[in-house]
């Protein structure tokens, strides 16, 4: 039995892009003729204004990094299981890869060993994200503040969004700061702001040990 | 082997291929990124020759060699842990657990604190056993200071240690299954683990890291709530147990990753320092609350387990029949509860005679002592603390060379580490 | 809130003799019958026996005590080192477990400040190996013959050793002697070059 392997013919017909405000109005983005019509690049002029929908997606989908520190790990593990089940505001999938997830909370005390891999995940994430200091370590040190080899809070490396205190945080903290978290991402929706040129948001604090 | 496989060698970068790369379009080699993290750009070699005979045969290459780097941000390590794994192919050939990501000086901070506020120090050491750690200070700092907790004290400790084994091999059994894909009985662990650490937070205030006990006795005593939410928890704790049990005891998958992997015995692991149920479970019977009893175990009623396999397997069947034999405690314990005080007479500050001494507990990762010596002052002299899961781990690279990169997780989770407690 | 950092004279007050007690007494009798030399050094109190030795006998020492039939300490359960101040020496304090005896076991060997050299037991007991790195680490005491003798904690590049009592740790109170310093490292205490030359000496060797 002969199979027909030819298929249908290629579509060799121009794509037409409905005139809706004219062609000059399109050049003045900067936006170039395709050479089988229409115009290419009109996905670079929508996301300033899709943010205020793709805002409202992600303020709903917020996907935490899969990674612990040390104590407070427990816990953030304790508020996606049965009991709490972060699942129910759309937070669960705890994602192993930074590439894929928006929200990194720093669960557990910060050494300074741990530092530079910290950062490296941090910038590994795509923007637009968000960053959760977990319990009184990563806040300010907490208990180890005087230690020599804790950093004494995790604003000193990344900017941070959202504070949950308390050593470690029930699990009901964190998800009651998850979802201050939420309204933030609401809040600013459409015009966050690049975190790449934030950078640190202190280097000090007053009265601290230098 | 063909000759055109062209394997990395970090410690010779003018042998890599990029380096070859760039030779021949004429292009500068590329800049060297010292520094601490360095090493971290490719497999965490250090940014200097090797130092020592071990570090220069793991991390000298022969052909067809790699190095990999699992961690220290891993989903499945136990923590922020770091193994370097040269691999053959899909073999591991040697292992180098490399540690201190989450070093935080508790022994340091612990010399600069009073003997009260060390119990908040320690706490955060092994933190599924904060229990544990708190007894084997609370039992030196007595010793130091001459001081004997009541029998009621006594008795609450020994429960709320108890307890707080329950969940700890409960979580055991839940992260050796997750760190071998499967994520169901994780979510019954913790459903047990919540509720244990309620019961817990119902005596001492605090949910996880609970600082109950004190020198002389404990925070609280108690009281009938408390029991009477014990006997809730204690009519259901079998449940999820059993649940995972039915689960993995006879799983097929679960039996054929384990059984036969990660083979300890019992010789080797008593020089390797392996305690715990992981030495158990080779055929040692060596317990510390049989071995050198302390608190009230030797009124209690109680046989050391033991397992003969030694591997993986028995490892979790060690730690689900020590879930048991901690229930069957539980039960004595509250049954034998006496009534009286909770507290010993002690002042705020406590100032003990200068002396040195050493109070060893069975934690659920094995033999957790702390050696004090005190000077007289208000702190002590030197506090020291050996953690079972640091020593533990040396048994990595013994049981991987031969085995996948896969099991490599099964064999670190069935030693229960945690990370809290290997870097201190 | 008491000086938490003026240094005391520890080592002058520590090592006061008690009575020997009863359920450790066996053990004591047979120890000054196998070591009649440290016979001076036994110390007890109600679960633990001491003995002190010089630091370059650890390992002569510990394999007596792990081989004889009558002893039979086969479980190392703790090895730390102390610090006994800039002025004083170190120690290295091993914890044994016997299942004939019903007493810890405390061996304190002892180990000059200034030339903290002492061999290694990883030849006993291989899990010591740990311990001895966590000690270099902490405190910079070199074990001779250790295979695997590196920094386990802080990072290859950090200098200075955090459990000696000259590393202070920063306080706020002004009037602290260790107001002002550098949480992280104190450069006061980089001492390294008896350690460039233990290296280059045993890559000489080598």
């Amino acid at each position: 039995m002969a199979l027909d392997t030819k298929g249908p013919p290629p579509d060799t017909s121009p794509i037409v892009i409905p005139d809706l405000a004219g062609d000059d109005d399109f050049r003045e983005f900067g936006m170039a003729e395709h050479p089988r019509g229409g115009f290419h690049g009109l996905l670079e002029v929508i996301p300033t204004r899709a943010d205020l929908v793709l805002d409202l997606i992600r303020a709903n989908s917020l996907w935490p990094l899969l990674s612990g520190l040390s104590c407070c790990a427990i816990e953030m593990m304790s508020s996606a299981t049965s009991k709490n089940d972060i699942d129910r505001f759309g937070m669960f999938p705890f994602r192993a890869s930074p590439r894929q997830a928006d929200v990194l909370i720093v669960a557990g005390t910060l050494t300074t060993k741990m530092a530079g891999p910290l950062v490296r995940l941090w910038e590994q994430m795509p923007e637009p994200k968000w960053c959760v200091a977990m319990g009184t370590c990563t806040t300010s040190g907490g208990r180890f503040k005087r230690s020599y080899s804790v950093v004494q809070g995790v604003d000193r490396l990344m900017p941070v969004d959202v504070y949950v205190p308390g050593c470690p945080p029930r699990p009901e903290g964190l998800i009651y700061g998850m979802l201050r978290l939420r309204e933030l991402v609401l809040q600013r929706r459409g015009e966050w702001p690049t975190y790449v040129d934030r950078g640190p948001q202190r280097s000090n604090w007053e009265g601290d040990v230098t | 082997m063909t000759s055109e496989v062209r394997i990395p060698d970090p410690l010779h970068p003018e042998r890599t291929e990029e380096a070859r790369l760039r030779a021949a379009a004429g292009l500068a080699p590329a800049p060297s990124t010292g520094g601490e993290y360095a090493g971290f750009e490719s497999v965490g070699l250090p940014d200097r020759p090797p130092q020592t005979e071990r570090e220069r045969e793991v991390y000298t290459l022969d052909e067809g060699e790699m190095l990999v780097n699992i961690g220290p941000q891993h989903p499945s390590t136990h923590g922020v842990m770091r193994l370097v794994a040269k691999v053959r192919g899909e073999v591991v050939v040697d292992i180098d657990p490399v540690l201190g990501y989450l070093h935080r000086g508790i022994e340091k901070l612990c010399e600069n604190a009073t003997y009260t506020t060390v119990m908040t120090y320690v706490d955060p050491m092994d933190y599924l056993s904060s229990m544990h750690n708190e007894h084997a200070p609370a039992i030196a700092f007595e010793k130091l200071y001459g001081v004997k907790a009541p029998r009621r004290a006594e008795y609450i400790r020994a429960l709320v240690v108890e307890l707080n084994r329950v969940f700890s091999h409960g979580l055991m059994m839940g992260f050796q299954a997750l760190d071998m894909g499967g994520l169901t009985p994780i979510l019954y662990a913790f459903i047990n683990r919540d509720e244990v650490v309620d019961l817990l937070a119902s005596i001492s205030g605090q949910r996880m890291l609970f600082n109950f006990f004190r020198v002389g006795g404990v925070n609280f005593d108690a009281n009938d709530e408390f029991f009477s939410r014990l006997g809730t928890w204690r009519a259901g704790v079998l449940k999820t147990i059993e649940m995972n049990e039915r689960i993995l005891t006879d799983n097929e998958i679960f039996r054929g990753r384990t059984i036969g992997m990660g083979v300890l015995s019992g010789s080797e692991a008593m020089a390797l320092g392996v305690t715990g149920p992981s030495l158990r479970a080779s055929g040692v019977p060596f317990d510390v609350r049989k071995a050198h009893p302390y608190s009230i175990y030797s009124e209690l009623e109680f046989e050391v387990i033991t397992h003969t396999g030694g591997d993986v397997y028995a490892r979790y069947l060690q730690r689900v029949a020590e879930i048991k034999q901690s229930i069957h405690l539980i039960d004595q314990i509250v049954d034998k509860m006496p009534h009286g005080p909770v507290q010993a007479q002690v002042p705020g500050i406590i100032r003990p005679k200068p002396g040195r001494a050493y109070a060893a507990v069975e934690s659920p990762r094995g033999l957790y002592s702390v050696y004090a010596i005190s000077d007289g002052g208000p702190n002590p002299y030197r506090f020291r603390m050996r953690d079972p899961s640091f020593v533990s781990l040396q048994a990595m690279p013994k049981l991987m060379p031969g085995r996948l990169i896969a099991d490599t997780m099964a064999v670190m989770a069935s030693f229960d580490p945690v990370m809290g407690g290997v870097d201190k | 809130m008491a000086d938490l950092r003026r240094p005391r004279p520890a080592a002058k007050q520590l090592g006061r003799r008690r009575d020997l007690s009863a359920p450790a007494g066996a053990l004591v009798r047979l120890l000054l019958d196998r070591f009649a030399d440290l016979a001076p050094t036994v110390w007890t109190d109600e679960d633990t026996v001491e003995v002190r030795i010089d630091g370059e006998r650890n390992v002569e020492v510990l394999a007596r005590l792990r081989d004889d039939p009558e002893l039979n300490f086969f479980m190392l359960a703790d090895a730390a080192a102390v610090d006994y101040g800039p002025t004083e020496h170190f120690e290295v304090v091993y914890h044994l477990y016997s299942d004939l005896h019903p007493a810890w076991l405390r061996v304190r060997a002892r180990v000059d400040r200034a030339d903290p050299h002492l061999p290694t037991i990883t030849g006993l007991w291989e899990g010591a190996s740990f311990h001895e790195r966590e000690m270099y680490d902490m405190m910079g005491i070199v074990f001779d013959g250790s295979r695997d003798l590196r920094r386990i904690y802080m990072s290859p590049d950090y200098r200075s050793f955090p459990q000696r009592k000259d590393f202070l740790l920063p306080d706020d109170a002004a009037d602290s002697p260790a107001a002002g310093v550098d949480p992280l490292e104190r450069p006061e205490t980089w001492d390294l070059s008896r350690f460039v030359e233990a290296a280059t000496s045993s890559e000489a060797e080598s």
